[in-house]
This record gives C-alpha cells, structure tokens and sequence, in this order.
C-alpha cells in the first residue's frame, strides 16, 4: 500500500476535524425555544435553551412525545394539577389547569443549522426612516435585542447591516414558529417607563429623557474597583441620565414624601425601571434626591467577580444593558419594515430531503460520466470521494462557524462542487498529457489554471457579499469557502491521489 | 506555412460569424424588450417590490385566479409546488404587488379558514429595498467584471487573448439574459447571482484553453488547441448533466433553485459555444498574426 503524502494527510485531518464540528448528537429530548413571559413555567424557571428529558416521569424523547404527554395530562384534567419536568440540570414543578405556554422542538441530529428557508422562522430587515450613523443602528440593535429577550426566545439573531449605498438596516430572525406579534414589536422602538412604587416618573423618548451619558468619561463610566469582604472584587459604576424640566419636577413630586430606608442613605421605595412593561430592573435612589428639581441624575450600580476584571467586565455590561434601556423610546428616527418573511416549517424537512436527492443524484452521474470518458474506475471513484469530502468539509466549517444554511447557501454549495468537479477533470487531462513535462510539472500547471479560476471566481463574489443588505451572504460565504477548500486541501489532495494512479 | 490545411483552419475565421450574429440578435432583442417594458428584463417581486404567499396543502388555482379576477386583481402570478414522485400538489405560491394586509384577508376569504405560520409562509419586500437591491445588484456586477478582468490581465498579461476570455464570459450573459427575455422569464434577486457565476463557469474553461495555447510548447497549436477541447468538453458537459440532474429534481419543488440551474443550464450550453467558436477563434487568430509578423 502506498505512503499518504503530506496533503493527502491535510485532508484527512481536515475531514476529522469538519466531523468534530458537525458531531452527530444522539441526545435525547426535546428543546425549549420559547417560553411566554409571566406565564407559569417561566416564574418557575423554565427558560428558552433547556433540554426536557421527562414529563411527570414519561421519557420525553421527541416533539411528538411531548405533545402527547402534555395532552395526556390534561384531557381529563379540569383543576390544578401537578407537573413535573425534568429537564438536563433541574426539576421544574408547576400547578397549572393550563397547558404549559412553552413551544419546542426535537434537538437536532447535527451542528449544521438549517436557515429560516428550510426549518422555517420570521425574518424582518427594518431601516430607519431616515439616514443614521452606525452607531445608531448598533444603539437600536442593543435595544431590540433587549425587548426579544424579554420575550424567551432562544433561537433569534439581531444584527446591523449595511449595503452597498452605505444604508444601514437591522436584521431580525427568528428560529422556528415566530410570535405573531413580531411585526407590531418591531415596528415600534419600545416602551421605556421608570416608576417609583406604582407611580411613573419619566418614559423613554424626548419629552421625559434628554440624553442619556454614554462613551464619554466625564459622565459615564467605572468609578473605582474594591475587594469584596467575602473574597473577589466588585467595581461601582455610574453613569448620568438628563432629565426634561418637566420630568424632573414630576420626579421631585413623587419623591418627597418618601421615608428614608433602614440605612438612611437611599429611600424607602426604588426605582423601577420597565421595559415593554416588564420589570428590567431596579435601583435604590439616593437620601440627597428627595424631593429635589434636578435634570441630572447619576445612576450608580456595581458588578461582582472572582477577579478584578471579572469584576469590571461585569459592572461594565450592566451599565451598558442599563444605558440601553434608558435609551429605549428615545432614538430620534421612526422605523420602517422593508422585508417580511415569515416562512413555515412545513415543507422544511421535504426540502432537505430533495436537496440531497439532487446532490447526490448530480456528483453520481458525474462520477459515471467521467468513467466513461477516461474508462478508469479509480479516477471516477476519486472525484465521487473528493466532491463527497468537499460538501463534507463545507458543512463542517458552516457548522463551525454556526452560520445558518439557508437556500442562497445550498445553491452557493452546489455551485461550489461543481467548478470543482471541473477544476478535478482538469488535473486528470493535465497529468494524462504527452509532453515532455514530468508529472509534477504538469499538476503543477493544472494547478496553475485552478489558481486562476479561482481568483476570478473570488473576486466576482466579493461585491455580492453587501448588496442588498447582505441577503446574498449565504451564498458567497458558501462558494468562497467552498472553492478556497477547493484550492487549499482538496486539489492539492486530488493532485496527490492522481499522481499515485498514474504512476 | 502552406503545408495541410485542415477544415478549421479554413473556416475558424468564418466561424467567428455564428456567434457573432447570435450575439448581435441578443442585443437586438434586449434592446426591443427594453424599448417594450423599460427594462432589459422582467423583475420578479424580489425585486420590485411585493407580496409572495405560500399556501401549504391543495388549492384549486383556477378557482382562486377566477376569485382574485373578481376582486379586480390581476397582477398576480401563481406558482404550484408538487412532490416529485406522486406529483400531489403540495403548496402554491401567490405572487402580487400587494401588501401581506391587503393581500391576505383577501386569500383567506377564498380559503375558508385564516393562514398562520403553520399553514402559510409570507414573504414581503418593501419598494425601497428591492430598489436598493436591483441597483446594487447592477454595480455588483460591474465591480465584478472590473475586478475580474484585472485578475485575468494579471494572469495571462497580454491584451488579446485576455480580452477573449472576458468577451466570451460577457457574451454568455448577454445570451442568456436574451433567451430569458424571449421566453419573459420573471428575474429574481437568485436569478441575477445566478447570471453573475455564469462568469465563474464560463473563466475556468477559458483560462484552460488560453494556458495551454499560450503557455504549452509541445505539439501543434491545433493539436494544443483540440487537447484542450476534450477537457473543457469534458468539463462543460458534466456540469451540464449534474445541473440538469438537480433541475430535474428540484424542479416541483423550489422556484428559487429552479431559476438558478435554468439560468447556468442555459449560460454552460452558450459557454460551449462561446469558448470553443469565440475564445477559440480570436484566440488562434492572434496566435497567427503574431506568429506572422
């Protein structure tokens, strides 16, 4: 048996490595991807990302198994019963007469996430009337971000993009069955209230906040870090929120008739901070404000750590998470929803099935093609494994980077298998040649063509990836990884297995 | 030279005529469709803007058109999604200029029962983006040919041969695009990709042919030139067979997939042509004339 050559070994170690990343899971259950907030399930602690192993002690190992357990227990239930999920890591015991407002779903085989097209999902592309900077858009990303999580969804991605005409947009998908009021929750910039007891002092939006201090030192920022009496460190921060006049008075209203509390440094109610009307946070509000007209006011809060730059990491994402929702209500554009998709789950799986039906039925019948022109079992059956190996490869850097594969990325795929069956015939003519070249020098010049194949391709790919608002990305991220795989690890690798044919 | 002429060396020149004359009614009939519609092709809603809903299950589509006709709606297209194997309708796709809150009560009053995420899918693009789009779409395209044949200039660093490489891909998208106006095909935002890596399909053989015929020492340049002809044979119909395989199968099912194989079905058949008339001829013209002077 012949030595593996060096690239030969590249390739191999590459295969394992895109099989690490893809890692077939046999895991058991089913996953939460949505909990509905202030439902009972969510107050006692269930939450979007966990696995559910068992129902009032029923195995739970696919979706239609929970479907039938949880319809099980309340056919003939009319009063309050008791439900007992186990999930990977706790019990969650609720007493409910209602059907646990949760949606989930199987865990899937593979890391290749399947995009909205094939697994189905609701996406919205949203651009702000007017022109913005970018860090506005990042600003009304963080935000939005923000309110979905309050949501418990767990497979939902929001992001900033921009095109080529320099437009800025915010992306949102979401995984699996979408929340019909996705469109009224995005179209709108979010509510933002602060209340003192049950009374509200200020909203998000002009009228009530004038600024918000944020990226700037003399108003915001970490203002120190101590060792904690119990071990580790924790860091204060503060930032300032300016207040409208008539803001202000209204909050010297509410707060001065108010006690002071135990300590006698803060007041005996705090600030509550709402989001959509969900509770988000609340701060205690320091004795020197009571009663007082003032237009600027210091939020202070503090992060912990077992180190001091846990510490400060800590204190600095809550009081980036805190300026994101002060800043709620209060971007100064109205949005406008350019694209809507909300697609079905339905045809999904159909889908994936004819996709591979169509691969595998392309690289077969060019496998059978190629025997016939060369006649040589070997060079066939070495473009079926090394077009096999690609797609292989492929979706194990997909599933590495946890791209989703939508369509635009299967068609990007497909198209990168086949200039690279045309790149292998390549190879094969170029070694097969009668000149008076060694063997190397010949695969050395095929892969001179390939190289420059691959060039053009790459550089007639680039523009795609900003044009309108990156819907095209998955497919030149497909191709381009698709053909650099190409060029780097399995040509080089056909070359090699060529050689050993020929020889 | 005089010594045995063969056929090709007689004709190659005459040759060029055929795609030449193919390539000027392209334009031709580009230029009428433009001059019809004010577009050099017809855009799908992906681009100009609109509705698409898929109904999941059967409907009657004759029934629902007559319905929608009554509604004063017209400018709609539908589409049928069908199982490849039993042929059962499994969804029909709705294609119109409205917006998913006009366009849907509409549809559920036909229906009978509402659409949810479960049954339907909607899919909605806004006027601006799809103008955005169209025009992006058009400058990425053209970047992309810039950039393209900055790469070839740098591969092969003559003028001739490298300016066949880039006419020959720009011819296979101009036929294209002509027998996709001819048959009034609707374009998608897949549809212009799918025209952009006819460049990539259409390059690989080039640079093939240009390498050995420039680049080659041994043999004649007709045999060089017919060596290449068997690969890039070779390559151009097993992308055929594997694309039309895939089309085959694909064809009930996805609109979008459909649009893209068609699209590079078409543009590898005009690549044959292309490469092995065009490239081929301007190709050994040049090589002549030099060989000449």
């Amino acid at each position: 048996m012949a030595k593996l050559t060096f690239r030969l070994w590249v390739l191999i170690i590459v295969l394992v490595l895109s099989l690490l990343a893809i890692s077939p899971s046999f895991q058991k259950g089913v996953i939460v991807k949505s909990v509905s907030i202030n439902s009972s399930s969510y107050e006692a602690g269930l939450r979007g990302g966990d696995v559910i192993k068992s129902i009032n002690g029923e195995v739970i190992n696919t979706k239609e198994d929970y479907g039938r357990v949880i319809n099980g227990i309340f056919e003939n239930v009319a009063n309050e019963t008791k439900i007992t999920i186990r999930t990977e890591n706790k019990d969650i015991i609720l007493f409910t007469d209602q059907i646990p407002e949760i949606t989930v779903k199987d865990i899937p085989s593979t890391k290749v996430k399947a995009g909205l097209d094939l697994q189905g999902g609701a996406r919205a592309l949203i651009k702000p009337t007017e022109n913005v900077a970018s860090d506005q858009i990042n600003d009304l990303v963080l935000v939005t971000r923000n309110r979905l999580n309050v949501f418990g969804l767990s497979d939902m991605a929001v992001r900033a993009v921009s095109d080529l005409e320099g437009n800025h947009f915010m992306v949102v998908e979401v995984a699996g069955a979408t929340p019909s009021d996705l469109k009224e929750l995005l179209e709108k910039q979010g509510k933002f209230e602060a209340k003192v007891g049950n009374v509200s002092v200020f909203t998000g939006g002009e009228e009530d906040i004038a600024d918000v201090c944020r990226n700037d030192a003399s108003c915001a920022g970490i203002r120190g870090c101590y060792p904690s009496d119990g071990g580790g460190y924790f860091c204060n921060f503060a930032f300032t929120v300016f207040l409208t006049e008539s803001a202000a008075e209204k909050h010297a209203e509410v707060t001065k008739n108010l006690t002071l509390d135990d300590t006698g440094k803060y007041l005996s109610e705090k600030l509550y901070l709402y989001v959509d009307d969900i509770e988000e946070d609340e701060l205690l509000i320091g004795a020197g404000l009571k009663g007082q007209v003032t237009t600027q006011i210091a939020i202070q809060g503090s992060g912990q750590g077992d180190t001091q730059e846990e510490a400060f990491n800590n204190a600095k994402s809550s009081m980036n998470k805190l300026q994101t929702i002060l800043v709620t209500g209060s971007l100064p554009f109205s949005l406008e929803i350019v694209k809507l998709d909300t697609i079905s789950p339905m045809l999904g799986n159909k889908f994936t099935y004819y996709l591979f039906l169509a691969g595998f039925a392309a690289i077969i019948l060019v496998s059978l093609i190629i025997f016939i022109s060369y006649k040589n079992f070997k060079i066939s059956l070495a473009v079926l494994l090394t077009s096999f190996s690609e797609v292989f490869i492929i979706l194990g850097f997909a599933a590495l980077m946890k791209w989703n594969l939508d369509l635009p990325s299967i068609a990007g795929i497909l198209i990168a298998i086949g200039t690279g069956v045309d790149q292998q015939i390549i190879i094969v003519d170029e070694s097969k040649r009668k000149e008076d070249m060694s063997l190397i020098q010949k695969l050395k010049r095929a892969l001179f063509i390939i190289a420059g194949a691959y060039f053009t391709s790459l550089v007639a790919l680039i523009p795609l990836w900003w044009v309108g608002a990156g819907l095209l990305k998955g497919f030149v991220f497909t191709t381009i990884a698709g053909i650099t795989i190409g060029v780097l690890i399995t040509r080089p690798a056909f070359a090699d297995i060529i050689k050993k044919i020929e020889k | 030279m005089g010594e045995g002429k063969n056929w090709h060396d007689k004709y190659y020149k005459l040759m060029l005529i055929i795609p030449a004359l193919l390539l000027l009614f392209s334009l031709y009939s580009i230029y009428s469709f433009y001059n019809e519609t004010g577009d050099i092709f017809e855009k799908d809603i992906s681009l100009t803007g609109g509705t698409a809903v898929t109904i999941n299950g059967e409907v009657q589509i004759a029934e629902l058109k007559d319905f929608l006709f009554s509604k004063n709606i017209d400018d709609i297209s539908t589409r049928e999604i069908s199982d490849l194997r039993t042929g059962t309708e499994l969804a029909v796709i709705i294609e119109t200029k409205l917006s998913p809150e006009e366009i849907q009560p509409i549809l559920e009053e036909f229906l009978g029962y509402g659409l949810t995420s479960e049954n339907s899918s909607i899919e909605f693009t806004g006027d601006a983006l799809s103008q955005g789009f169209y025009q992006q779409l058009g400058i990425a395209l053209i970047i992309a040919f810039v950039m393209m044949s900055l790469v070839i200039f740098v591969i092969f660093r003559t003028f001739i041969p490298s300016a066949a490489v880039i006419i020959s891909a720009i011819t296979d998208i101009t036929m294209t695009l002509a027998v996709l106006d001819l048959f009034e095909v609707r374009i998608s935002n897949a549809g212009i990709v799918a025209l952009l890596m006819l460049i990539g399909y259409s390059v690989d053989s080039d640079i093939l042919l240009t390498t050995r015929a420039l680049k080659s020492k041994t043999g004649s340049i007709n045999s060089r030139l017919f060596q290449a002809f068997k690969t890039g044979m070779t390559m151009t119909l097993t992308s055929i067979a594997a694309v039309a395989a895939a089309l085959l199968i694909i064809y009930s099912f996805s609109p979008v997939l459909t649009q893209i194989f068609s699209i590079v079905l078409i543009g590898l058949g005009f690549d044959l042509l292309n490469t092995w008339i065009t490239n081929v001829g301007i190709l050994k013209w040049y090589i002549e004339r030099r060989k000449i002077n």
